[in-house]
């Protein structure tokens, strides 16, 4: 320490060691914060099933399930001072033995897709957030002067149109029976690990509680006839 | 004169300081950065705020640079007092020679 550079040089070395264990302590802080997401209503409003073609070139064409749903869930627990943001998403499942026809190796006994999801920033990560300035701006208006916002954990979505229209690799996804609606989740901390819905309690993290749809079976597809007739 | 200017310039860039000043820097740096890191904690948590818990720790890591990088005054308390040189009393070359000369007998 006689020199200034060496002094330089050895705070530095130690503030390097100092933000590592307080980074560490962050991560260890989720730990003792209870987690207790719930979803109270997950169910499906409207099914669909249509033709169409994976790109506009494409002379392949392939069945596609339209799935509307409504959500109400309550993840506002995940929201802490740690939580950059959260990932929600929704997959429909079915056991594959229940497609007819189909050409897939035996190893292969559930699908999964997804069919909506959405990213909810921690107010301490709005400017991460990928949406316009406008947006952006109410988005920032809305949690003013607030750390953290776990009323954003709040979902209400009512006959809400899928994201993604899903198929399968064999191209028929009509008529497929036992299909389950799921909500996932995905906490990215701004230190620390990943985490997603878990299906057991550990410690003070509960486990999702509901997340599941009841069984339902997708419609036959859609007439072409039938849809002239619903335009006209 | 501008080697003179030059050597000042040095002597400020060099900051050198005593050893007890150097025990003082160390000191002073290792608890400034645990405490500033242990508040920047504590109250981040409290308030649930880890943006406020960030702001904490660099500016406590900025004082700590500012407290203990420059060369001040109290970090020069101790000087080393060097013996005189010379002094009034003869270089001490005969000394030397003698064991030379005991060393070749």
């Amino acid at each position: 320490m006689y020199s200034s550079l060496v002094r330089i040089q050895n705070t530095f070395g130690f503030f390097t060691t100092v933000a590592f264990v307080v980074a560490a302590f962050i991560a260890a802080s989720d730990f003792v914060t209870p987690r207790a997401p719930v979803v109270n209503v997950l169910k499906t409003t409207n099914l669909q099933v249509v033709r169409g073609r994976p790109h506009y070139y494409s002379s392949k064409k392939e069945e596609y399930a339209i799935i509307k749903f409504t959500l109400d869930a309550d993840l506002s627990s995940l929201f802490t001072w740690n939580t950059k943001q959260l990932f929600v998403y929704i997959t429909a499942e079915w056991p594959s033995t229940s497609v007819s026809g189909t050409t897939l190796p035996s190893n292969v006994t559930s699908n999964q897709a997804v069919i909506w999801d959405t990213i909810i920033t921690s107010p301490s990560a709005d400017h991460l957030a990928n949406i316009g300035p406008i947006a952006l701006k109410k988005l920032r208006k809305s949690a003013a002067g607030k750390p953290i916002d776990p009323s954003r954990g709040k979902i209400t979505l009512k006959n809400q149109r899928p994201k993604y229209q899903i198929t399968h690799p064999s191209g028929k996804i009509a008529e497929t029976e036992d299909v389950t609606l799921r909500l996932h989740y995905n906490v990215q901390p701004w230190v620390g690990v990943l985490t997603w819905n878990q299906n057991a309690d550990y410690g003070l993290w509960n486990a999702l509680g509901g997340g599941l749809s009841k069984k339902f079976n997708l419609p036959a597809l859609k007439k072409k006839d039938e849809g002239k007739k619903a335009k006209a | 004169m501008a080697e003179q200017l030059l050597e000042q310039v040095r002597d400020v860039v060099d900051g050198q300081i005593d050893f007890e000043g150097q025990r003082l820097a160390e000191l002073i740096a290792n608890v400034a950065l645990s405490v500033s890191g242990i508040i920047a904690f504590l109250v981040g948590f409290y308030l649930q705020d880890i943006k406020l818990a960030v702001w904490i720790a660099l500016g406590g890591t900025i004082l700590t640079f500012i407290v203990v990088v420059p060369p001040w005054p109290f970090f020069n308390r101790n000087p080393v007092k060097w013996l005189p040189v010379g002094g009034s009393a003869p270089r001490v070359q005969p000394v030397n020679l003698v064991l030379e000369e005991k060393i070749t007998i």
